[in-house]
């Protein structure tokens, strides 16, 4: 009976954030896939809900498929250029005496504490020709001319993969701590050399970390508008853009819908197959 | 897609182009005019005086405004001059001008009036959202040049701007006179062009550029205008909607298609900014305020129409915003930084090189999926 009494109590606890869930998540989630299969007439704006698939046909026109293209492709680059620079940071940190690593940590998450709009910014001001980075590669003689990055689909890319790479950073970090480094010395022991030790060992070890952060950096990425506004300066059409267009400044609701369902699908249906990939390579 | 010169940049918490503008004028850029305008500050002329058939309005009317786009101190003096009546501002933040009908649409009872340029006015009576108002209580529309009274009829016309050429006359060494002067030099000055962020404003300028009208509906003439916009794209170094000026008084390019009294207010930071109306013709917006149809406050609403249009609040709107004024009513009371500038200044040569952008209807669509077509090139 107690036990009962328990659990009713312990389900109490959640229904506030089950009832905020439902209203803030759940409910505009299904407004959104509602809208969808609506039409609005652009003069009146009078909306008749229905079941038509014409808003999703319109996304087949190759003007809004390349956008989605472009969108997928600068997401992936993000996320790789996140993981190439995280996992060796992740790496660094969890190696230093326990101290270091609060410090190093903190170093990591300090740019979370200034907004991201005036982070974004600053990245202006860094990559702009004649700005820092460009004085800094002619120092090294890796530059002669101008940068030429800013207002590119490039300073975009770099744009998201300074944002994001604390989001990287930290779970992989977490898995790479928990590893158990007898394990690579065993590894050793048994006549592995590092790289080999890194590719059996420790490479699968920080796989779910790996994982986690390629999920988080990725799909955000994928409808980024903030950065490709600010940095993209306007030339470059991403699917968020288009988005934010069709709710903001066309009033297009049901084709703006439409397009961020197809989103969501195309997330979905990335998820699924990286969970199922997962699954076949964890029996081998 | 209905982006009129007023579009915010779109990630919530930018600062927007008007915005930074109130807030530079606020900063001291139009301080000399306030001083003139310590008369208009705390009184009201005789005109203000509530309509007395039916005695003095009461209640507050929401505004759905441009944040900053206001004079700095019409609101409070329209209260005191109408205890019991008041004006609420309300922004839609990051939302462009586009927005505006369908948020008014779908929102009804929210808001009693709103900022619309023609192209949102037409859009408003295609929706059935816009109450028409009686003018025998706003007897100061006569202060409203008859240009603007005859172009925007659906409210009191508040502002309107140009979309020219501003180039550093240090870093170009031609003259540049027209749209085609621009495009021609696109090669030399490769990456130190800028254009607006706008498509309206943008596909208008093409259109000036190829001979045809702003409005346009003829999808060969747009498709032109799309062509001529693709190939001086790889010239270009940014499309924006705010800061424009302030990037050529800095020098980080040397051209840039932008809007009137963004180049005046820059040519205070550098003088050797230079404004062109272009040769073809510029494209303008007109805007203004309106009343949302069956408003309960549209008595408060017509009595603070009025009291705007008088020439000294008025001035106070236009020293407060810098923009290109409609009423040369208020002229002496407007600050001659503002008043002189032939950039801003309302005269019948400037005017009949410019067209109004309108509303397009059904056309609409077309321009919106160019603009997109544009930005994927």
């Amino acid at each position: 009976m107690m036990r009962y009494a328990g659990q009713a109590l312990r389900s109490l606890l959640a229904l506030p954030t089950l009832a905020w869930m439902l209203l803030f998540f759940l409910i505009p989630l299904g407004l959104v896939v509602v809208y969808s299969f609506a039409t609005i007439s652009l003069v009146t704006y009078n909306i008749s809900f229905g079941w038509t698939l014409s808003n999703y046909r319109q996304i087949h026109d190759p003007l809004y498929f390349n956008t989605l293209t472009r969108s997928i492709f600068l997401s992936i680059s993000a996320t790789l250029g996140c993981l190439l620079l995280g996992f060796p940071l992740a790496y660094f940190i969890s190696r230093q005496p326990s101290r270091w690593q609060k410090l190093l940590l903190v170093l990591v998450i300090v740019p979370f504490w200034t907004s991201f709009i005036v982070r974004t910014y600053a990245i202006v001001n860094l990559i702009d020709n004649g700005g820092p980075l460009q004085h800094f590669l002619h120092a090294l003689h890796v530059l002669s001319g101008p940068l030429n990055i800013l207002y590119t689909p490039k300073g975009i890319a770099l744009g998201i993969v300074y944002s994001y790479l604390p989001l990287m950073v930290l779970p992989i970090y977490v898995s790479l701590e928990r590893i158990d480094y007898n394990l690579v010395d065993a590894a050793n022991d048994l006549g592995a050399n590092p790289r080999r030790t890194f590719r059996r060992v420790t490479l699968p070890l920080a796989m779910p970390g790996v994982v986690v952060g390629c999920i988080i950096v990725g799909i955000p990425a994928l409808g980024e508008y903030v950065i490709p506004e600010i940095l993209g300066g306007g030339k470059t059409l991403m699917l968020g853009n288009v988005i934010t267009d069709q709710f903001l400044s066309v009033g297009d609701y049901p084709f703006g819908s439409a397009i961020a369902v197809a989103l969501m699908v195309v997330m979905a249906l990335a998820l699924i197959v990286f969970r199922l990939t997962q699954r076949r390579a964890a029996p081998s | 897609m209905n982006d009129l010169p007023h579009r915010p940049l779109s990630p919530a918490g930018t600062m927007r182009r008007r915005e930074l503008l109130a807030r530079a004028a606020q900063m001291g850029i139009a301080l000399p005019a306030l001083g003139a305008l310590g008369a208009a500050c705390g009184s009201s002329s005789s005109s203000s005086s509530p309509p007395s058939s039916s005695g003095p309005p009461k209640g507050t009317a929401v505004l759905l405004n441009y944040q900053g786009w206001m004079g700095k101190h019409t609101v409070a003096d329209f209260e005191k001059a109408y205890p019991g009546a008041g004006i609420k501002q309300a922004s839609l933040g990051s939302i462009s001008s586009g927005a505006v009908v369908p948020q008014i649409k779908a929102n009804m009872s929210t808001y009693d009036a709103a900022l619309g340029d023609q192209a949102v006015t037409g859009q408003g009576v295609a929706a059935d959202i816009i109450q028409p108002l009686d003018w025998s209580k706003i007897p100061n529309i006569k202060n409203v040049d008859e240009k603007f009274r005859s172009a925007y009829t659906h409210g009191i016309p508040t502002d309107y701007g140009k979309t020219g050429i501003g180039y550093r006359t240090d870093l170009v060494s031609e003259p540049i006179n027209s749209w085609a002067d621009l495009w021609n030099l696109a090669p030399k000055y490769s990456g130190k062009i800028v254009f607006t962020d706008l498509d309206r404003d943008c596909i208008g300028s093409a259109l000036r550029y190829k001979g045809y009208s702003v409005n346009t509906t003829n999808q060969n003439e747009l498709n032109q205008a799309l062509q001529a916009l693709i190939d001086i794209k790889p010239h270009l170094q940014a499309l924006k909607s705010y800061n424009i000026g302030q990037g050529l008084a800095q020098g980080s390019y040397a051209i840039a298609m932008d809007w009137d009294y963004d180049i005046a207010l820059a040519q205070q930071d550098n003088p050797h900014i230079k404004w062109v109306l272009p040769s073809e013709g510029a494209s303008a917006y007109l805007e203004g305020f309106f009343a949302v149809k069956n408003t309960p406050q549209i008595e408060v609403l017509e009595a603070f129409f009025n009291f705007f249009l008088e020439p000294k609040q008025y001035a106070d709107f236009v020293n407060t915003t810098g923009t290109a004024f409609v009423s040369n009513a208020a002229t002496p009371y407007i600050d001659k930084t503002i008043a002189q500038n032939p950039a801003l200044i309302v005269d019948p040569a400037t005017l009949a090189n410019v067209e109004f952008e309108n509303y397009l209807g059904e056309a609409t669509a077309a321009y919106n999926k160019l603009w997109d077509q544009f930005k994927s090139a």
